[in-house]
């Protein structure tokens, strides 16, 4: 009994000793898609978690690969991705909390470049092949990057207010909303690199789109009740993106919280999110009387629009704490997929072939 | 499994590691139980039937002079502590539960902050606390409502020695880290005075490869040819906390002790950066800096069959967090400024009276006014205006208990408590509590003992105002919880062994939770359901082999689960039947100690399984997964005796197998690390040492 007991001891030192860290390198994968229409899905993760990663949906194939960046290149995306952009068959992964953008393959999904420099950025805008703009949460300042060198080459000061937010271009004249506590749009002369005009709007735009008439659109979430910035029905401004205008203004209720505004392919429909799914025309006078995909105790936190044949794919960021859902509509709002996802979904962006 | 067998091997080898000295001695051929008559009944003071309490000991609390209380905790106790680093925000769950379930007392007053509800241990200095206990689920009515894990009372205590005493402690330790203590004692006949100081500097930046970054290199092409994972320091973790402490004690004729004590803290803390932030090291930095005084006053008279305590005090709080971040012009400008001042007015009027050997009542009623100012700085754009976003709310908290205990027999005891908090203008329903206390074998050395209670825990002063989010349509959390527990005790001339396992069930309804809305902003409602239950294990074991030689082993286990029972969000909710986050299933906490003479040798041993940190426990995952991991720290001491003072020189490894780990996500810890304490006790002859 007595020598049983002491190899138990000795078992137990040896396994006290031995490491069961899971911290350390992290193996790498291959993908190859190619030949592939896909989704690229942007979870943000939980703030101060550093649990953000990158979703792949294969349109066709309906099959989706979770966490394609860290499985990819063995490294972490980082903490609360917050937007990508492909251009030239290059995704462009801004992650704000780390103040750094990933240029990825975006069939391989490897990393090309890594870009840093940044406060805190969050949308990135490609005004044309040599030059894109990064917007910052706290940098007061838009920041000039050269797509070619990957270096910040530049800088567009908006010190005045905090932060930028989404950017939305019509000819030389490029819109940025100033999202927190703030109710302004800037307007940038592309060319040269300045801010010539703002136009006041609502409580907080959240989101805008450019559609096929030149006018710019933005979405307001009309702060809430105790705000001291304020707290008013949210709206939906056209404005003329020529003469930067406002043209028409259409409201919604106290106590809406309207998000995620986007445009369909062909530039005439705008969808978002205001606890349902909802479309409206471009020549609506009035919000719609009912939601296209209604709220049904889901969280939804992302949507996008297919160029291709306007599906549309919603996010569920169900606890939050959790890994999410997307759900893929046809464009007749019939459920026709579900994917699994990870933590907060909540930014898309499509690559076709 | 493995991880499990790993556990059992454990506690068999530290159990094993008494027996086997035990049959190795002749003059024991078997082991036999001597009852310690002395010992056994000091443990049947009425006060504790049926009371599941964890004592935390001087030699505990001052083993390693430079830990926090957090440490401690980790090291002795079941609790699990959520660190995020070295002198980072350490929060405790209690039986799977969260920080706010956690009531905290320091000197009979609260020390849970009413804006946020929790406490941060690292915050604490051990050299501070004389006497800990902590009262595991139902047992925590007996100091506190709102305790659905459990309370712990924390204490200072009046010394014994008569004269004058100075002790000094100087370490120096790995990252530049200087930690000195310092402490005068003065004591007559009724009179007592004591100072301690504490300060405490530290560039706290560690070396860490970071396996979450890679540094690539490029060939002439521009492709990526190749990498490596960068070695980084602990980014802007730097702290400095300063902390003092004046008791007086004063004893009248009349036999009433007067007691005055005064706590201040100076803290100034960096908050290290994840190691998945691509900013340069100057770009930004997080801070948060606090000064803190709390007094207490207090008031102790001992009749023959009566107690009386009464207690006053006072807290005052300046909590700043704030964020900076480079302009663009290589200034670091103020992002984010958060500022909360937080004045507590603090009575307690205690009584307690013993009837006869077989009748004990006692009760209390505590009284805490809140106020509290917090406020948002950030700077906001309404026509330039700098605005402030936050509140100023103020908030009277009583709470009243009453208590009878019953002894029939000598190895029988019952005892029933009530308690009722009242906060604002709203009340807890009554917090019933009831506790069974059996000796199983005559001799009193094997115990039963249940108790089951239903508390309740009402909302934080940032749960119901903070802005934006506060919801103060909040109720009440709810907790059901009962236990049941044996525990023994086997004394020889020359061992002791203790144990002590206790399970438990815990039922908690309207579990405050923050999630973001619909607006984009966090807000608290009442969402949750958790069932947590499980196993504690505590045992201790001392083995004296005279001559100043014994060696003495202590080791706490906890199987915990932590589930959530909440109806689900939606269809895709997976978080039903889970694991909370964070939460670990399996502890264990071991620490053995061998002194030889004038030499002290100490090993502690710590494990936690994997915790996961999804809601749906996902396991198929590389980012959102927290590994089981040990931790295995050692400590050396000589203590040598000089005719003018008595000095002490310690050597501590902390890490000893330079773990690569991480306690919690995107936060590398420190590998192996020193440190060198010498302690200085002068010797005024006359005059006894402390």
């Amino acid at each position: 009994m007595k020598k049983k007991l002491t190899h138990i001891s000795i078992l137990t030192i040896l396994l006290i000793v031995e490491s069961c860290m899971d911290y350390g390198p992290k193996s790498e994968s291959d993908f190859n898609y190619y030949d592939s229409n896909g989704l690229f899905i942007v979870n943000e993760g939980n703030f101060m978690y550093g649990n953000a990663s990158l979703s792949y949906y294969d349109i066709n194939k309906k099959r989706v690969e979770n966490e394609i960046f860290v499985r990819a290149n063995g490294i972490k995306l980082g903490d609360v991705a917050q937007s990508i952009t492909v251009r030239n068959g290059i995704g462009y992964v801004v992650v704000n909390n780390s103040g750094v953008i990933f240029t990825i393959d975006v069939n391989t999904f490897k990393i090309i470049d890594i870009i840093t420099g940044f406060i805190s950025p969050r949308h990135i805008h490609f005004v044309n092949d040599n030059k894109a703009y990064v917007t910052d949460l706290y940098g007061s300042k838009i920041y000039i990057l050269n797509p070619v060198t990957k270096k910040i080459s530049g800088s567009i000061d908006v010190s005045t207010h905090n932060s930028t937010e989404q950017i939305a271009q019509s000819g030389k004249y490029v819109f940025t909303n100033c999202w927190s506590y703030d109710n302004k749009i800037f307007v940038i002369d592309s060319e040269n690199d300045i801010i010539i005009d703002s136009i006041t709007v609502g409580i907080q735009p959240n989101s805008m789109v450019i559609d096929k008439n030149g006018k710019l659109w933005v979405l307001t979430d009309g702060g809430y009740q105790g705000n001291p910035y304020g707290h008013e029905i949210p709206s939906l401004f056209c404005i003329n993106a020529s003469d930067f205008k406002i043209e028409k203004k259409i409201d919604f209720e106290l106590n809406d919280s309207p998000s995620k505004l986007i445009i369909n392919s062909s530039l005439d429909t705008l969808y978002f999110i205001n606890k349902s799914i909802w479309k409206i025309s471009i020549d609506a006078a009035k919000l719609p009387d009912v939601p296209i995909i209604p709220y049904k105790g889901t969280t939804y936190y992302g949507l996008a629009v297919s160029p291709e044949n306007s599906e549309i794919y919603v996010a569920d960021a169900v606890d939050y704490v959790q890994n999410g859902k997307i759900y893929r509509y046809t464009a007749q709002y019939v459920c026709i997929d579900t994917i699994n996802a990870g933590v907060c979904p909540s930014n898309f962006c499509f690559k076709l072939k | 499994m493995k991880k499990i067998l790993i556990v059992i091997s454990a506690l068999i080898s530290f159990v094993n590691t008494g027996f086997s000295q035990i049959d190795d001695k002749e003059d024991n051929p078997a082991w036999h139980l001597y009852i310690d008559s002395a010992t056994v009944t000091a443990q049947r003071i009425m006060k504790d039937i049926g009371v599941q309490q964890t004592k935390l000991d001087t030699v505990a609390l001052r083993e390693s002079i430079s830990t926090s209380m957090a440490d401690v905790l980790t090291q002795n106790t079941v609790i699990f502590i959520k660190s995020y680093g070295r002198a980072t925000l350490s929060t405790a769950s209690f039986r799977g539960t969260a920080p706010s379930h956690t009531q905290v007392t320091w000197n009979g007053m609260k020390l849970n902050s009413p804006m946020l509800g929790m406490v941060d241990f690292s915050l604490i200095p051990s050299y501070f606390i004389d006497d800990a206990s902590l009262y595991h689920g139902a047992s925590s009515v007996s100091i506190t409502g709102g305790g659905l894990g459990g309370a712990i009372a924390m204490n200072t205590k009046p010394g014994v020695d008569e004269g004058l005493a100075i002790q000094y402690i100087q370490g120096i330790s790995s990252f530049d880290t200087y930690d000195s203590f310092l402490r005068f004692n003065y004591k007559n006949s009724n009179f007592q005075s004591s100072t301690r100081i504490v300060h405490t500097d530290s560039d706290n930046d560690f070396k860490y490869v970071n396996y979450d970054k890679k540094e690539y290199v490029k060939d002439e092409n521009g492709s990526i040819a190749g990498f490596k994972y960068p070695v980084e320091r602990n980014k802007n973790g730097d702290y400095r906390d300063f902390h003092a402490l004046q008791e007086f004690y004063f004893t009248a004729n009349s036999g009433s002790l007067f007691g005055f004590s005064t706590w201040y803290v100076k803290s100034k803390r960096g908050i290290p950066v994840l190691n998945l932030d691509y900013r340069s090291e100057n770009s930004s930095r997080s801070q948060q800096d606090e000064q803190t005084l709390r007094t207490v006053l207090s008031w102790d008279k001992s009749l023959t069959n009566m107690k009386f305590t009464a207690k006053a005090g006072y807290t005052y709080t300046d909590l700043s967090y704030s964020y900076s971040g480079d302009d663009g012009t290589g200034t670091l400008i103020k992002m984010i400024q958060s500022q909360s001042y937080v004045n507590t007015a603090f009575a307690k009027f205690d009584i307690e009276y013993y009837s006869g050997k077989k009748w004990m009542f006692s009760a209390n009623i505590t009284a805490h006014q809140n106020s509290v100012n917090s406020k948002d700085g950030a700077i906001i754009n309404a026509d330039n205006r700098s605005v402030i976003i936050g509140y100023i709310k103020s908030r009277f908290e009583l709470s009243s208990f009453v208590s009878a205990k019953y002894r029939p027999v000598e190895r029988l005891g019952f005892a029933i408590n009530f308690r009722e908090e009242l906060y604002g203008s709203k009340n807890t329903p009554v917090i019933p509590a009831a506790f069974v206390n059996y000796d199983i074998s005559k001799s009193g050395n094997i115990k039963a003992k249940a108790s089951v209670a239903k508390n309740y825990r009402y909302p934080s002063l940032n749960d119901l105002y903070f802005m934006p989010g506060g919801n103060d349509s909040l109720d009440n959390e709810t907790g059901y919880t009962y236990d049941g527990g044996i525990e023994f005790t086997l004394l020889n001339n020359k061992t002791n062994l203790k144990g002590e396992i206790t399970a438990f069930n815990s039922n908690i309804k309207n579990w405050i939770v923050w999630l973001p809305n619909f607006k984009g902003f966090w807000t608290p409602s009442n969402v949750k359901k958790v069932n947590s239950y499980g196993i504690e294990i505590k045992l201790k074991n001392d083995i004296d082999f005279g001559k100043n030689r014994k060696l003495s082993s202590d080791g706490n286990f906890a199987w915990t689960r932590s589930i959530n029972w909440d109806n689900p969000v939606n269809w895709a909710d997976e978080s039903a039947g889970k694991q909370l986050v964070y939460i670990p299933e399996f502890s264990v906490a071991i620490t053995a100690k061998l002194a030889w003479e004038t030499w002290m040798l100490t090993y502690k041993w710590i494990y936690y399984s994997e915790r996961f940190t999804t809601s749906n426990n996902e396991k198929n995952t590389k980012i959102s997964r927290l590994g089981a991991y040990f931790m295995n720290d050692i400590s050396i001491e000589k203590n040598m005796r000089f005719s003018w003072a008595k000095i002490s020189v310690k050597l501590l490894v902390n890490n000893i197998f330079n773990e690569e780990y991480q306690s919690v996500l995107s936060r590398p810890m420190a590998g192996r690390n020193f440190g060198l304490f010498i302690e200085i006790k002068p010797d005024f002859r006359k005059n006894k040492i402390i």
